[in-house]
């Protein structure tokens, strides 16, 4: 199976191990991400602007994954809601099609709209399946207690983005579980990391972030794990630069890393050292909660023994 | 006017203009703090202190082990153009055709005599390598040309214009290649020149000077009206003995060796003795010569400064990557920089924000017109507010993926000079209304330059609070309009919907964080909704909770009757924009 991989503009600036570990996962259920250099921005950071300038560049993307032949997998939120917004507009709106037609004739483009758009936990749910990722795992995590942020632009709105029930989805949290990870129910999990608002309102953007990170850390999160590539930068550059006590984060780890880490693949595809928030000890620490599944049942075992004097 | 005081006089230009080109890599610059007008006083960094950090630093990568890295970046990135070979074979091979041919043309036939001398050897142009090398490397700058001629035309359907200046340097280099290639195939017709190598060389005459002329004819290209053709194969080879025996061949290796103009002296040799070959001879020799010593005076206040200043970037990339330490140096890179830019547009064809273009109709987006015009703002000129303002608009309307730095085959840290230029005309020109789009998000995160972020938002907050009256600034009692403007929320009209139950306002995380979010937001989101219920529209637009929206998405989500709350506040948004906008023009 193969897929253009829709990287949008933060994940090869800023998050390239999101993209090198997703990769990989992906690569060892022979799925292939096939890169492809003539995707643009998707749109979104125009939306407040002007919203159907937003609309253009997704409509682009797609009609050029529509040459290559390939499906789309997008690993951001927001490329994500973008591309599926382009999509239901478009296929309503048949002059906006036209005109935009038009406008892509111009280097030998066209938008029909028979593109699929896959975020990748889809993918790894609804194609690969948790039972299969199980079957692969060589490890799972022990005594791991993470707080995932799903990111608002992938659950809502539900209509657009038809990935998963938007008031309790459970595709992110049957995909954690697997891994072993205790998968903290928090009060941050469906909300805003404030990323729309950094940089038009600093304060606020700071404020919504800092509730999270308090909020995870409350929920006894040892790492947080956001979906969104926004939400992972809140969360990895703008946490370290606005902590009152330098050093004193909440740190990162993406979801295809720990992934990565129960699939035994090569620590350099998944970067766990990329992540800023990410302490060389933490990363340690973060191995030795690798257990085997033989492991695991003696563990198991020796509890329950140690448990019947008492 | 004589060849040397033309060569002369072009040098001297040359010289003036790198003299010029360098004095302006240490004294221009697109400097944020160096802003004045506003409150601020601009603190310019005199040109001695950009000098002597250039100097020392500098002399701090020849000492140390950077070093190594430059002289990587010269096989690499000079000898070899891997940045030019990473985006595209055809690019690579259109460039190493023009480097490569020119190059060698200057070594081994402008400064033919010195180079030769190198080898111990001497210089004879009619004899090989000379002859055939010539030919070689004159035909492949050629063929570069035309490819890149080819491509240029081509790029246009992705969004890239070239420029008037582009066309002369790809016209200057094809003339010196051509007019090269006639004055060698006009030389080898030219009978007058055969005559007078005769008459200052030859011995021979009679019968032996006639096969001779025969054979020259036949076999060199020669020109002649007393020949006739074929020759017959005794003729030819009385011909070729006498050219062994008077020691023509020890000058003059076969003009087939000149391939391209031995076919140009057979198609030109009859027109130009018609018209006199002297005189053809003369003509070419001169436009050759102005055309060489044209490009050579033109150089440096040309793109073909590039070939100066690109090395040097591509070296100054190597060793630094995209962060620079030292600021003083990194006013000196980014003029380094723009000097190195040669518009081939590589930046622009993979622009992230290309699309934008399309939309905003604003060139100023693309980053090879950026570069373009920024070279007039370092240099201080004058610019209409109406294109300043395109252009802030232009440097905003980026989502900093940073693809332009790390693909410009120059090697100029784009990203730093259009941070640095965004910020620069912000804090001194008009309000920018895409800084509250979401392409100020990277530069949050930046986190540099963050008061001046902060002063050019708020003169955008400023101007909102000037232009929309907001619910705490209404005296009188609220008006009820029949007519509602259903039209510029391009049909959105779930707000009709709303009963009241106030569970967006409930839910929303924006609220949520102020103690009294009446004060803070001038409206909540039921509220809003409520104002374009009774077609008051206006009080919505100003209104600090949209602009406050976090796009969320949870109101729209929980809302009970469907009303679509996020997306009429993004399309409140662009209202807001666009009435602002609209204001600005007037």
């Amino acid at each position: 199976m193969k897929y253009a991989f829709f990287q949008g503009c933060n994940i090869p600036a800023r998050i390239e191990q999101y993209a090198t570990a997703t990769t990989a996962v992906l690569a060892t259920f022979d799925i292939e991400l096939v890169d492809v250099r003539a995707f643009t921005c998707c749109g979104y950071p125009v939306k407040n602007v002007d919203e159907k300038a937003a609309i253009l560049p997704s409509a682009r993307n797609l009609a050029v994954a529509e040459k290559e032949g390939l499906d789309i997998i997008v690993i951001c939120n927001c490329c994500y809601a973008s591309l599926m917004k382009a999509q239901n507009v478009l296929t309503s709106n048949t002059e906006l099609v036209e005109e935009i037609n038009t406008i892509l004739a111009k280097e030998g483009l066209q938008y029909t709209g028979k593109v699929e758009v896959h975020h990748y936990l889809d993918v790894l749910y609804s194609e690969i399946g948790v039972e299969a990722l199980s079957a692969k795992m060589k490890y799972t995590v022990k005594d791991l207690d993470i707080a995932v942020i799903q990111g608002c632009h992938v659950l809502r709105p539900r209509e657009i983005t038809r990935f998963d029930n938007s008031f309790v989805p459970r595709i992110t949290d049957a995909l954690v579980n697997a891994t072993g990870a205790k998968n903290l129910e928090w009060q941050g999990k469906l909300e805003c990391c404030g990323a729309a608002l950094a940089g038009i309102n600093d304060q606020l953007s700071h404020d919504l972030l800092n509730e999270k990170i308090e909020g995870a850390k409350k929920a006894g999160a040892q790492y947080i794990t956001p979906i969104c590539a926004y939400c992972h930068l809140q969360f990895d550059t703008t946490q370290p630069n606005i902590a009152v006590q330098p050093g004193d984060v909440l740190p990162v780890l993406l979801y295809p890393q720990l992934l990565g880490l129960c699939l035994d693949i090569d620590e350099q595809h998944l970067g766990l050292e990329m992540n800023t928030t990410i302490q060389a000890e933490q990363v340690e620490n973060l191995k030795s909660t690798l257990v085997t599944p033989e492991e695991l049942t003696k563990k198991k075992k020796r509890g329950t023994k140690a448990k019947q004097p008492a | 006017m004589s060849f040397t005081i033309l060569l002369w006089l072009s040098i001297a230009v040359f010289l003036l203009g790198i003299i010029l080109r360098f004095s302006t890599w240490f004294s221009q610059s697109i400097d944020p703090n160096d802003v004045k007008g506003e409150k601020t006083s601009g603190k310019k960094i005199p040109l001695g202190r950009r000098l002597a950090k250039g100097v020392s630093g500098t002399f701090g990568v020849v000492c140390s082990t950077k070093i190594i890295k430059v002289i990587q970046s010269f096989f690499i990135d000079i000898i070899l153009q891997k940045r030019i070979l990473d985006k595209s074979i055809y690019r690579w091979l259109t460039h190493a055709f023009i480097f490569f041919g020119f190059l060698v043309l200057l070594l081994s036939h402008a400064f033919g005599n010195f180079t030769f001398s190198l080898f111990g050897s001497e210089y004879v142009s009619t004899l090989n390598p000379s002859l055939t090398l010539r030919n070689v490397f004159g035909l492949l700058a050629l063929i570069g040309v035309g490819m890149a001629v080819y491509r240029r035309i081509t790029i246009k359907k992705q969004r890239f214009t070239s420029y008037p200046s582009d066309w002369t340097a790809l016209v200057l280099i094809a003339v010196i290649m051509v007019s090269g290639f006639l004055l060698e195939g006009s030389k080898i017709s030219s009978y007058s020149i055969y005559e007078s190598m005769t008459y200052d060389y030859g011995m021979l005459e009679g019968e032996e000077a006639k096969a001779l002329e025969a054979y020259w004819v036949a076999e060199n290209g020669l020109h002649s009206p007393n020949v006739d053709t074929p020759v017959p194969p005794d003729l030819l080879e009385t011909g070729r003995q006498a050219n062994e025996w008077s020691s023509c061949i020890q000058c003059h290796a076969g003009n087939t060796n000149a391939f391209v103009s031995f076919s140009i002296a057979k198609a030109i040799g009859p027109m130009a003795a018609a018209i006199g070959d002297a005189g053809v001879v003369t003509f070419f020799r001169f436009v050759h010569i102005i055309a060489c010593l044209g490009l050579l005076a033109w150089l440096p206040f040309s793109k073909m400064f590039h070939i100066i200043s690109a090395p040097l970037s591509l070296a100054i990339n190597r060793v630094m990557g995209k962060e620079s330490d030292d600021p003083v140096n990194a006013l000196n890179r980014q003029l380094i920089g723009l000097t190195a830019c040669t518009h081939c547009g590589a930046c622009t064809v993979e622009c992230s924000s290309q699309m934008f273009y399309e939309s905003f109709d604003n060139e100023f987006i693309l980053p090879s017109k950026k570069v373009q015009y920024l070279k007039k703002i370092a240099a201080g000129k004058e610019v209409d507010p109406r294109t300043r303002k395109r252009l802030q608009q232009g440097l905003y309307i980026c989502t900093s993926c940073d693809r332009c730095t790390d693909i410009c085959p120059s090697g100029i840290n784009l990203r730093d000079l259009f941070i640095n230029s965004r910020y620069y005309l912000l804090n001194t020109g008009a309000v920018e209304t895409s800084m509250l789009s979401h392409f100020s998000f990277p530069l949050s995160l930046l986190h540099t330059y963050v008061p001046k972020h902060a002063h050019a938002l708020h003169k955008v907050q400023n101007l909102f609070e000037k232009t929309f009256t907001s619910l705490p600034g209404i005296s009188g009692p609220l008006t009820l309009s029949k007519k509602q403007e259903f039209d510029s929320l391009r049909g959105n009209t779930t707000f009709k919907s709303c009963y009241s139950c106030q569970r967006c306002t409930n839910i929303c995380p924006v609220v949520r964080r102020y103690e009294t979010p009446a004060e803070a937001l001038d409206m909540m989101p039921h509220q809003i909704i409520f104002s374009l219920g009774i077609g008051n529209q206006d009080m919505a637009l100003g209104a600090r909770m949209i602009w406050k929206c976090s796009t969320c998405y949870l109101c729209q989500e929980h809302c009970p009757n469907g009303v679509e709350l996020t997306d009429i506040f993004y399309r409140l948004k662009n209202k807001a924009i666009n009435a602002i906008e609209a204001k600005e023009k007037k």
